[in-house]
């Protein structure tokens, strides 16, 4: 079988610290082939050399047998070589016709039923359908991810990268995307997946490249390992199983009737919510992305705007309470969107450390900060998840996504919480960290507190919560009792069709 | 890092004052002279541009807190000629420390009116603060001229003013430099500004609104709250300028009063960084370019050359204020 990419001796640095030390990668022609490994282990700065954004300090490189090196993602393109983006480049507004051409226009002047043919054969092939004329603005998850595969072949990609391209869909989704790039590697296509999730690899793939500290340590057909020893091959050693725990049956921690919100475009995100936690108790919510997540978790810390319900919090009322009242009675929040509504990037991590906890007795004396207090949070939170980084003092936005988030799990773990409202606490980490913050978040409940951990991955939720509940059009499902972590019932539930 | 880079930018900003200098024919070196009598040189001169500075330095204050608070307060230079009305209005009446006192407040309370409506509208309706603010100072400026011209006109005047004031701030000379107590209360504002902002939780919050709201919302910070209450600050601080030009300086109103004092107040503020000590170095030396530059003109270099100086620093100073920061790890 003929190489598709070829990478030898890989070596690239940024500042001090070295992201690859002479990788090599090989990767057949007409294959799917899994890349692995931890967060910093190099394998998103492999893929980036790759398609052209950060080229490589030394290495050599060999695409369709032809020497290449990209310097931009436009000549990494040229050369046949794209990578679907894990932030969909998606623009609403346009329709799906125009989002599919965006940046690689057949002429000056544009004839659309020209391009909508090109267009219905390209998703033919793949077995997609779509309704070209449409505002992109009402495309699913799943739907954007499609699309996002056809831009990349109707600018005549035949390597494709994927980034962790099943995070954000429901299972069933995801098994339809695993057929669709199937067909694209009968037609002689070769697929690079990135992923933290070794079912797909087992399930999907040929090949598998193991990378661990910025060196590759194994490379084979996945048909000669498994699951269990490749697990052991990205963390270099055993992983913890789960801590056992023992499901709660405490005081009502969180207790929601009857909840309405209005979403951001003044539709009912969520239809008549009843939810109770319990004080011990981690409580998963699964659903695709768009169900409603987004507005649960908005309204729990009271910035959603409610239409009816009540919600009370250890045992009295919070409805009408302001987000301040909430952190103050020792509700945490871990949001979605990390960058925009978890940290301030241009702030050093210190002062970072105390966002949410400024108002704590601990940190603020008479409305004074307690800078030695702070000080010594920081270095906690720091220290608690392993988050690399060079300085307390230096701008949260030194530190990788990864890292990021380790940081900010750790503060929401910090100063005593009583509720944790956690949407995807593990999003990005590998096997290690994911583990780490969810074993966390299981000492922090059984020292009384309770967790709801919103997420897209099942299996992680599954794997993690006490019982899982169902978010699907705003509606939640809990699954009747004994059936909490029945996997097929709850996929069901999950896209409405239990 | 950033130290240095304003640095560089003061330099090369002095590189180019010469370069004009030299295409001009003139000595670079006779002219550093002659601009250096010109605004530390004696202490009259020395006198005259901490005259200068003292207004300059509060309403960079004034922009500056709004500015942390992700607010750009264009409306400084309306909030200020409002106060200093405001103020006068009051000590044309009232003579000694009461008068002083009384007026103070007002021109801190109608500054803090003045920027009040573009606080309102950008916290609960989202409209952007630059624009209501630019419309403000229109209408700052033809209210205090309509009232300097009418009601408030002082009789017999042929121009629109009013009448002196019966007080004036306590003046503390000593050895021929004129201090005004003014400057000191300004100086002990920014370090007051500093504390705050690093050390209580309120400074801490209006900053994260200036830096992130969404953060600051899921933080438990009610940014409405912060905005409105940062915008008013800023315009009872413009409005304390004011004050100063009526109380300390002019001893009366006319429209003329501020010429400009609370535009150039945004550039002190850019100049300062994030920095409130920055506002002590960046507005002292807007003062000594004003009168040094009036030296300059007496050596026949025009006057405006200080003003282009400026300008590219500015310009450069708000192209550096947003750089990548590369990662680390």
């Amino acid at each position: 079988m003929p190489l598709a990419v070829r990478m030898t001796g890989i070596t690239k640095s940024f500042g001090a610290v070295r992201a690859l030390d002479g990788v090599d990668l090989e990767v057949e022609a007409g294959t799917l082939h899994a890349v692995v490994g931890e967060n910093g282990a190099g394998k998103t700065t492999l893929m980036r050399i790759l398609y052209g954004a950060a080229p490589a300090d030394s290495g050599a490189m060999e695409v369709d047998g032809k020497p290449a090196a990209f310097q931009t993602p436009a000549q990494a393109i040229a050369g046949g070589v794209g990578m679907v983006s894990q932030h969909y480049g998606i623009i609403p507004g346009l329709t799906c016709l125009q989002n599919l051409m965006l940046g690689a226009e057949p002429s000056a002047i544009i004839d659309l039923s020209t391009a909508q043919k090109r267009a219905e054969a390209l998703a033919a092939e793949m077995g997609f359908t779509f309704e070209w004329s449409a505002d992109s603005e009402t495309l699913s998850p799943a739907a954007c991810q499609k699309l996002e595969i056809l831009k990349l072949l109707w600018k005549g990609a035949r390597i494709m990268i994927l980034d962790e391209p099943t995070a954000m869909l429901s299972p069933l989704d995801g098994e339809a995307l695993f057929g669709s790039l199937k067909r694209l590697v009968e037609r002689g296509a070769t697929v690079i997946l990135v992923t933290h999730r070794l079912i797909e690899v087992m399930d999907h793939c040929r090949r598998v490249t193991v990378l661990r500290a910025s060196e590759r340590i194994a490379d084979f057909a996945v048909a000669d390992t498994t699951a269990k020893d490749l697990a052991r091959l990205i963390v270099g050693g055993d992983l913890a199983a789960p801590t056992v725990h023992q499901p709660g049956s405490g005081e009502a921690v969180l207790s929601v009737t009857g909840l309405s919100v209005l979403g951001e475009r003044g539709n009912l995100a969520l239809v008549d919510v009843g939810l109770e936690v319990r004080a011990g108790e981690v409580v998963g919510v699964a659903g695709v992305d768009g169900s409603g997540q987004r507005e649960l978790v908005r309204a729990l810390l009271g910035l959603a705007k409610r239409e009816a319900g009540e919600i009370s919090f250890l045992g009295s009322p919070i409805t009408g309470s302001s987000p301040a009242d909430r952190l103050a009675k020792g509700m945490r929040a871990l949001p979605e969107d990390r960058i925009a509504e978890a940290e301030i990037e241009a702030w050093s991590l210190e002062l970072n450390a105390a966002l949410g906890l400024q108002r704590q007795p601990k940190l603020a004396t008479a409305g004074r900060v307690n800078r030695a207090e702070r000080l010594r949070l920081a270095e906690a939170i720091a220290a608690r998840f392993s988050t690399r980084h060079g300085g307390l003092h230096m701008p949260m936005a030194s530190l990788s996504g990864g890292n990021q988030q380790r940081f900010i799990a750790a503060r929401t773990l910090a100063l005593a919480p009583k509720l944790i409202v956690g949407f995807q606490p593990a999003r990005g980490l590998d096997l290690h960290g994911a583990r780490a913050v969810y074993d966390g978040i299981r000492e922090a409940c059984s020292s009384g507190a309770a967790a709801v951990i919103v997420s897209f991955d099942l299996d992680e939720l599954l794997e993690n919560c006490d019982r899982v509940v169902t978010l699907f059009n705003g509606r939640l499902t809990v699954p009747e009792p004994g059936k909490e972590l029945d996997r097929d019932l709850i996929g069901r539930l999950m896209v409405g069709a239990a | 890092m950033r130290g240095w880079s304003t640095l560089w930018l003061v330099l090369g900003g002095i590189a180019v004052l010469f370069g004009a200098v030299m295409l001009a024919g003139a000595s670079p070196a006779a002219v550093t002279l002659a601009f250096l009598k010109g605004s530390f040189g004696d202490a009259s001169h020395l006198s005259q541009t901490l005259v200068k500075t003292t207004p300059l330095l509060i309403a960079g204050i004034a922009v500056f807190i709004g500015l942390r608070a992700g607010l750009f307060n264009i409306g400084v230079e309306g909030q200020l000629v409002i106060g200093a009305l405001a103020c006068a209005a009051v000590a044309v009446k009232l003579p000694g420390a009461g008068g002083a006192v009384l007026g103070t407040i007002a021109g801190v309370v109608a500054g803090a009116l003045w920027a009040l409506p573009a606080a309102v509208i950008k916290a609960y309706r989202g409209g952007h603060e630059v624009i209501t603010t630019i419309m403000l100072n229109s209408v700052a400026g033809f209210l205090t001229l309509y009232l300097a011209a009418g009601p408030l006109k002082a009789p017999g005047q042929d121009h629109p003013t009013t009448a002196d004031v019966l007080t004036r701030l306590p003046d503390l000379s000593v050895a021929g430099l004129k201090v005004n107590a003014a400057l000191v209360v300004a100086v002990l504002l920014v370090f007051a500004v500093a504390y705050w902002l690093r050390r209580t939780v309120a400074g801490y919050e209006l900053e994260a609104v200036g830096a992130n709201p969404l953060a600051a919302e899921f933080a438990g910070i009610d940014r409405r709250k912060v905005v409105v209450s940062a915008m008013c600050a800023s315009g009872a601080i413009a409005g304390a300028a004011g004050v100063v030009q009526v109380l300390a300086l002019e001893g009366r109103f006319f429209p003329e009063i501020s010429s400009g004092i609370g535009f150039d107040a945004l550039g002190v503020a850019l100049l300062a960084g994030g920095s409130p000590i920055g506002l002590l170095v960046s507005s002292l030396g807007f003062g000594a370019l004003t009168t040094g530059g009036t030296q300059l003109a007496i050596e026949g270099v025009p006057k405006g050359i200080t003003q282009v100086v400026l300008g590219i620093l500015i310009v450069a100073a708000a192209a550096l204020r947003y750089r990548k920061v590369v990662t680390v790890a």
